[in-house]
């Protein structure tokens, strides 16, 4: 076995996984749902967050008591929320930078988007992986419109799934048309105000960045 | 799964490439093909050519690029092979067009190249959802598109070991 290949080499710094989307999709509640997870399967983890000129975001993941307040960064965009994440991540960067500095076992950030439009998308220079959060409550027609971030993520995942009989989305359609305009890139249903369907998420996310098992 | 953790070095370094001559003649060499969208991810489930997969876990300064050899010891190595973009090329008809076009793709953040007087765009999805997106400017007569030669519109460019016999 070499120092260049190694099944028990450590990695350095922590996986670095964003989650964006539409204002309104979800973003923060798959947050919520995914902090857990991830604590109870052992994975050591912080998260960022990003709105336009306050830290509601981060106060709302700090109050919920899922995990220690000060593992819990917010970064204020002041403008454009995907300039923050994709045309200047700078920002994103340095709080990425000091959660790794201030936690040497950090394996998981978790770098939650300011609520944007469809065309919104992740650097990959800011994050290893990432995920776009729509739901169903804001038309089955979003994924045949081919937004940037709907065809491009690693990780489409369509929320509110237990909303479509009441709004009359057909999601069966809607998934079909997700498959349509990805490429074979991986679209997951969940519904995060019960927890249905993010087992799956994290599951992916293991698999894709944290090499785990 | 095996972690690779290092870049060893580029196929183009002289030392590295007449290593990887030898293993390649033994047929030890196993090439990894990523996008150039995927080059830019430091940690990444990779499988190559011979389906072996690996973890890859680099340090955030590191830079995939085409060449790079990620492992290389005696009888293995493992290569990093950029796969070429498909490209949509479109001529404009006029000045006018020529300046909607390129506002137009700025707006869409695409990535493209100019040649021959063209505006070459990387298809990072399907080539339909591109054409889609432009059909204004093609029904109008604005602009067409090019049918590019294989050669030129890309495909897999293999990267070859440097053989001196």
């Amino acid at each position: 076995m070499t120092a260049q290949m190694d099944a028990r080499a450590a990695p350095r710094g922590a996986a670095r996984v964003g989650i964006g989307g539409p204002v309104g999709s979800g973003k923060t509640a798959l947050l919520e749902q995914l902090i857990p997870r991830f604590i109870a399967r052992g994975t050591d983890i912080a998260v960022i967050t990003n709105d336009l000129v306050t830290d509601e975001d981060a106060e709302r993941v700090r109050r919920t008591g899922l995990i220690a307040p000060e593992r819990v960064l917010a970064v204020e965009t002041g403008a454009c929320p995907h300039t923050a994440i994709r045309e200047d991540p700078t920002l994103n960067l340095a709080a990425a930078d000091e959660l790794d500095r201030r936690y040497p076992g950090l394996e998981l950030i978790l770098v939650e988007s300011g609520g944007d439009n469809l065309a919104s998308s992740f650097s990959l220079d800011l994050v290893d992986y990432w995920l776009f959060v729509i739901d169903v409550a804001g038309g089955d027609d979003i994924p045949r419109k081919r937004g940037l971030g709907v065809v491009q993520c690693d990780l489409l995942v369509i929320n509110k799934t237990d909303l479509a009989p009441h709004v009359r989305v057909d999601l069966a359609r809607m998934v079909r048309e997700a498959d349509e305009v990805r490429a074979g890139r991986a679209t997951l249903l969940t519904n995060c105000a019960s927890g249905d369907g993010v087992d799956a998420v994290v599951e992916r996310i293991a698999r894709e960045v944290l090499f785990d098992h | 799964m095996l972690r690779l953790t290092d870049i060893v070095g580029n196929a183009a370094d002289p030392d590295i490439a007449d290593r990887l001559h030898d293993i390649d003649h033994d047929g030890g060499v196993e090439r990894v093909r990523l996008s150039r969208s995927d080059l830019a991810r430091r940690r990444q489930r990779l499988v190559t050519d011979r389906g072996t997969e690996f973890a890859l876990l680099l340090d955030r300064s590191a830079s995939l690029e085409n060449g790079s050899v990620l492992l290389l010891e005696a009888g293995r190595a493992v290569l990093v092979v950029l796969e070429q973009p498909q490209w949509l090329v479109l001529r404009a008809a006029h000045v006018a067009g020529a300046l909607e076009i390129g506002y137009f793709a700025g707006n869409m953040h695409w990535k493209v190249r100019f040649e021959n007087d063209c505006i070459w765009i990387a298809q990072e999805g399907p080539r339909d959802t591109y054409l889609k997106r432009v059909a204004h400017l093609l029904a109008r007569g604005d602009a067409v598109v090019l049918d590019t030669s294989d050669a030129l519109a890309g495909g897999v460019r293999h990267l070859h070991v440097p053989h001196a016999h």
